[in-house]
């Protein structure tokens, strides 16, 4: 086992190339995207517009990418064993952090949610949800048998949940907040919570979420202008009716890329929030359809590692594979969903496309997670069942 | 309901939750299909929602303003010309929606500059004290925006600042309109939001004043109201193009689309030459204002082309301002009884018919009865060869000439030259003029339409009608527009005729003759005078109100010009034409000729001239 995680350390991955290509797809279509939608951002702001400043963006955001990488290469090669002891400290140094970003984060549109860090900011929430996936899967690991039979096993670490859904409140931001206790719910779910306690839990979680939204004036605003944008098209209903136009304007083949116009001022945070409308109306249907389906696969390619996992006995990976699907397929849905004026709107990023320092990279190590998780999961197959070209490759080792 | 206690262990776990794993996963494709089904009802099932179609706000359809053709004189200088202008318009929502915008931003930038300069980790929240600081600021920098706006357009102090006004927010006023574009792009570097720039075009006429009646003028709308600009609309008018353009969110224009471009209005070249008109008005004005008259015209014909060489009014106005509202060209429009200016054509029409010989005498004592009317003449001029009769302009051998003649004959000379019926310049609301009917034509009426009465035409058409003299018997159509010939003339009388009715017409020149003062040094002029009695209506004729007319041809032995001068109640005492428009005529005709390079035909008159003009 020893030997085998150094041989791992060293770089020696089992290339998951299904994965690969799904994330390095993500991210292309998503740096084009950010590129186009955010070139007139800096142009506009600034009456001299130099080259550099037009390229500000999607420089930047070249950069987030490069580090995601970086960091991708590093969490690749730390054992899962080892993710299973510091997930305590992880989450509870993501709630601390979540503490931190209310004192001294940076206050964009009324929501103090970044830190800022060598002048890239990190969204602590997408941080915490990356901990909130390694902690639920140690729970589950460690106290299946209780969560599966009792409601104190349900409740425990929901406790630890609730808390940082508060301090994700106070940010606000109860999209982030949703996010964490669907991850948490769904890999209960899966490990198995009783049915009548689970679909208790899960009224109650959601009678809380209709309250925070029914109490809030702002949030509740956001649902009535989403049931019916027209009420105030110029006011509240603005955005989404824009991205709505978006996709109509787009039709199947779209108008071309750079070509689109809703970027233009119309889609307020074209390049963040509302970058899926945009593909939309550059790339079409054809676009759309392209990236549901890498994200559909995504989230396959994250169950079957799971299932993989779970089959080879390693419970916790396992749960670390359900948690990033469960993370991954949600704040996709929900990102995609606003856009379409399925969702009401939230302020989620879209999974590796989305520009944005924290989230960019958070979601890069995600992605590096489920890898070593197939790695190991390989590895694991590659010594217990006997093959040929694995064992070769073992007894070299 | 729910069990708190711990449940005794022994159930598989692993392989019973394969059933979940795969309901999740079934909920989340679920999930991924409803969006794929929600892209394809967005994308490929069309809604056509009107609703949709309004918040394509970003499509506009912007008129392209075309501009209008010039007007240009025989030389190719300017008359009218379209000048881009700016019109300056004010949105009084959109300056409110900028307000707040502008604000916010300055409130950030001051943030920014704050914690740059108190080296804090992250941006401070504003206090309120600095929010209204930013505020008034802001309201200053605007005040002087406005200020300066106001400065600019010379407009009164608040008046920008009302129509900004936040509580009754107007959607579109005009702050100025046509003004100088310099003036226009100043106003744009101010930067004021909801101050937006329309380019138009302003109609320009260089020469002022003096073209003024026979240019006219255009409206707001950019459409020829009078004059040439009413009358050939048509030609000058351009085509006014559209773009389809799409704006982003703050109204910037991102991409033009369907562009129909504007079609320029084509240009005309008049007959007029400007030197000649400029000459012709300033002289027409002086003798306007010498004598004290009502209204003065003054046209010049090229008497081989029968182009309209200069056509001058006053009192007049400036096309420019419109500042007076006399725009009638009475030259062209208005008529009068051309009086004895009409007698070389009576005696043309005696020759060329043989009713008159050119050694017949006249014998005349002051007075002469036909039936129960007398016709009369100034003094007695006794017995008279047909030269005298035009040098002295003797109304009592002229009716007798007139009486020889058939009436029917007679009433044909008269429509032939033109009398009755439009010159057909083209000019708008051109006078027609009125000539007896042959019917009423009794041996009196003969008489007086001798010597011009019962016959009324336009300065043009009489200037016309001296063509059939001028040009050897051969009488020209009118035009506007520079032409090389005329393809539209007739013979009226024979070359022989008109070159010895010319040749009489020259004596009235003379020094003994009724207009001395048209004299030109240096050129031969032929000519005749008019002193017409105003008519006062029906039949009855005003005393002491006259018409001062003199129609004259230079130079007489080979004419290129023909000219006809009317004053209209000249009242500082002189009245005759021969007084009054000869004088006119002598000065417009001498520079007139020298313009246009003729040589003179006389040389005994010459040198002395030449040292008077170019003092």
């Amino acid at each position: 086992m020893n030997r085998r995680n150094r041989a791992l350390a060293a770089g020696a991955f089992h290339f998951d190339s299904m994965l690969v290509t799904v994330c390095v797809c993500l991210l292309l279509i998503g740096y084009v995207m950010v590129t186009s939608s955010s070139l007139h951002l800096d142009s506009k702001a600034s009456v001299a517009a130099s080259a550099l400043n037009v390229w500000g963006y999607p420089i930047k955001q070249l950069v987030h990418i490069a580090l995601g990488l970086v960091m991708a290469r590093y969490i690749a090669m730390i054992p899962m064993r080892n993710w299973q002891k510091i997930a305590p400290w992880l989450f509870i140094a993501g709630l601390l952090l979540l503490v931190v970003v209310l004192f001294f984060g940076v206050n964009v549109n009324g929501s103090t949610r970044w830190l800022s860090l060598g002048g890239i900011r990190i969204q602590v929430s997408e941080l915490v949800k990356f901990a909130a996936v390694v902690y639920m899967a140690r729970y589950v690991n460690l106290h299946q048998q209780s969560i599966r039979e009792s409601a104190f096993g349900l409740l425990k670490p929901l406790l630890l949940f609730s808390v940082a859904s508060v301090l994700l409140l106070l940010e606000p931001d109860f999209g982030s907040a949703v996010v964490i206790l669907i991850i948490a719910m769904g890999m209960m779910f899966l490990a198995g919570a009783r049915m009548r306690q689970f679909a208790l839990l899960l009224a109650v979680v959601a009678v809380l979420a209709g309250l925070l939204v029914y109490l809030e004036p702002y949030r509740m605003k956001r649902v009535t202008s989403f049931m019916n944008p027209w009420a105030d098209p110029r006011d509240t209903g603005f955005q989404l009716i824009q991205a709505l136009v978006a996709f109509g304007r787009g039709e199947l083949w779209g108008v071309g890329l750079g070509g689109g116009l809703q970027k233009l001022f119309y889609l307020p945070e074209a390049h963040t929030d509302f970058l899926f409308s945009v593909i939309a109306e550059e790339l079409g249907l054809l676009g759309v359809l392209a990236v549901i389906s890498l994200f559909a696969l995504l989230v396959c390619r994250a169950f079957t590692i799971a299932v993989a996992a779970e089959k080879a006995g390693e419970q916790f990976s396992a749960f670390v594979a359900y948690g990033l699907g469960i993370w991954f397929g949600f704040q996709a849905f929900v990102n995609m969903g606003v856009n379409m004026g399925l969702l009401p709107t939230k302020g989620l990023t879209l999974p590796l496309m989305s520009y944005g320092g924290g989230s960019m990279m958070i979601m890069c190590c995600a992605v590096a997670l489920l890898f070593r998780v197939h790695t190991e999961v390989t590895e694991i197959n590659a010594s217990t069942l006997p093959e040929p070209r694995f064992k070769a490759k073992a007894k070299v080792a | 309901m729910i069990d708190f206690r711990l449940k005794k262990a022994g159930r598989e776990p692993t392989t019973d939750f394969t059933g979940r794993r795969r309901v999740l996963v079934a909920f989340m494709m679920f999930c991924m299909v409803a969006l794929v089904a929600r892209a394809v009802y967005l994308q490929a099932i069309h809604e056509c929602d009107p609703k949709f179609e309004n918040a394509y706000q970003h499509i506009d359809v912007v008129p392209i303003m075309a501009s209008r053709g010039m007007i240009k004189d025989r030389n190719g200088a300017p008359l009218a010309v379209s000048t881009p202008v700016h019109s300056i318009i004010i949105n009084a929502r959109e300056v409110k929606k900028d307000d707040d915008a502008r604000i916010k931003q300055m409130e950030k930038d001051y943030r920014k500059h704050k914690k740059e300069e108190l080296h804090l980790d992250k941006a401070m929240k504003l206090t309120e004290a600095e929010k209204l600081q930013i505020y008034a600021e802001y309201q200053k920098e605007k005040a002087y925006k406005v200020q300066q706006i106001e400065r600019l357009l010379d407009l009164p102090i608040g008046k920008v600042s009302a129509l900004l006004d936040v509580e009754k927010p107007r959607q579109f006023a005009y702050l100025a309109r046509r003004i100088d574009p310099a003036i226009g792009e100043q106003i744009r570097g101010l930067k004021l939001a909801g101050i937006f720039i329309e380019p138009e075009y302003k109609r320009f006429y260089p020469a002022k004043e003096v073209a003024a009646h026979l240019l006219g003028f255009t409206d707001a709308k950019d459409v020829g109201q009078e004059g040439v600009e009413a009358g050939y609309e048509k030609v000058l008018q351009g085509i006014s193009g559209s773009k389809r353009v799409i704006r982003d969110g703050q109204g910037h224009v991102v991409a033009v689309t369907d562009t129909k471009e504007a079609v320029k209005g084509k240009d005309i070249e008049l007959s007029i030459d400007g030197r000649i008109q400029y000459l012709a008005y300033r002289e027409l004005e002086r003798a306007v204002n010498e004598h004290k008259a009502k209204s003065g015209v003054l046209v010049i014909l090229d008497a081989k082309t029968g182009e309209l060489l200069a056509a001058t009014n006053q009192p007049s106005f400036n096309p420019n301002t419109k500042a007076k509202s006399n725009y009638r060209n009475r030259a062209i429009n208005d008529v009068f009884e051309p009086g004895s200016t009409v007698k070389p054509f009576v005696v043309a029409a005696g020759l060329d018919s043989g009713y008159v010989k050119p050694n017949d005498m006249f014998v005349t004592n002051g007075a002469y009865s036909i039936g129960r009317r007398t016709v009369k003449d100034v003094h007695n001029y006794g017995t008279m060869d047909l030269t005298k009769v035009i040098k002295k302009s003797s109304n009592i051998a002229v009716s007798q000439m007139a009486l020889r003649m058939p009436p029917k004959y007679f009433r044909g000379v008269y429509h032939n030259l033109g009398f009755g019926e439009s010159a057909a310049s083209g000019f708008p609301g051109e006078a027609e003029g009125s000539l007896i009917d042959h019917r009423r034509l009794n041996d009196f009426a003969r008489a007086t339409l001798s010597f011009g009465y019962g016959v009324s035409s336009s300065a043009l058409q009489l200037a016309r009608a001296y063509t059939a003299l001028a040009d050897d018997g051969i009488l020209h159509s009118v035009s506007l527009l520079k032409r090389d010939e005329d393809i539209d003339a007739k013979r009226v009388f024979s070359a022989k005729t008109a070159k010895s009715v010319r040749a009489m017409m020259e004596q009235v020149v003379t020094k003994d003759g009724t207009a001395y003062e048209a004299r030109v040094d240096g050129y031969t002029v032929a000519g005749k005078t008019g002193t017409v009695k105003k008519s006062g209506g029906r039949g009855g004729y005003i005393a002491k109100k006259y018409f001062s007319v003199f129609a004259g041809i230079a130079p007489a032995k080979d004419p290129r010009l023909v000219m006809v001068v009317m004053i209209d109640e000249p009242s500082a005492g002189q009245y005759y034409g021969g007084l009054v428009s000869a004088p006119v005529f002598s000065k417009v005709m001498s520079g007139a000729l020298r313009i246009l390079d003729v040589a003179p035909d006389q040389i005994d008159t010459m040198p002395i001239l030449l040292t008077q003009q170019f003092q």
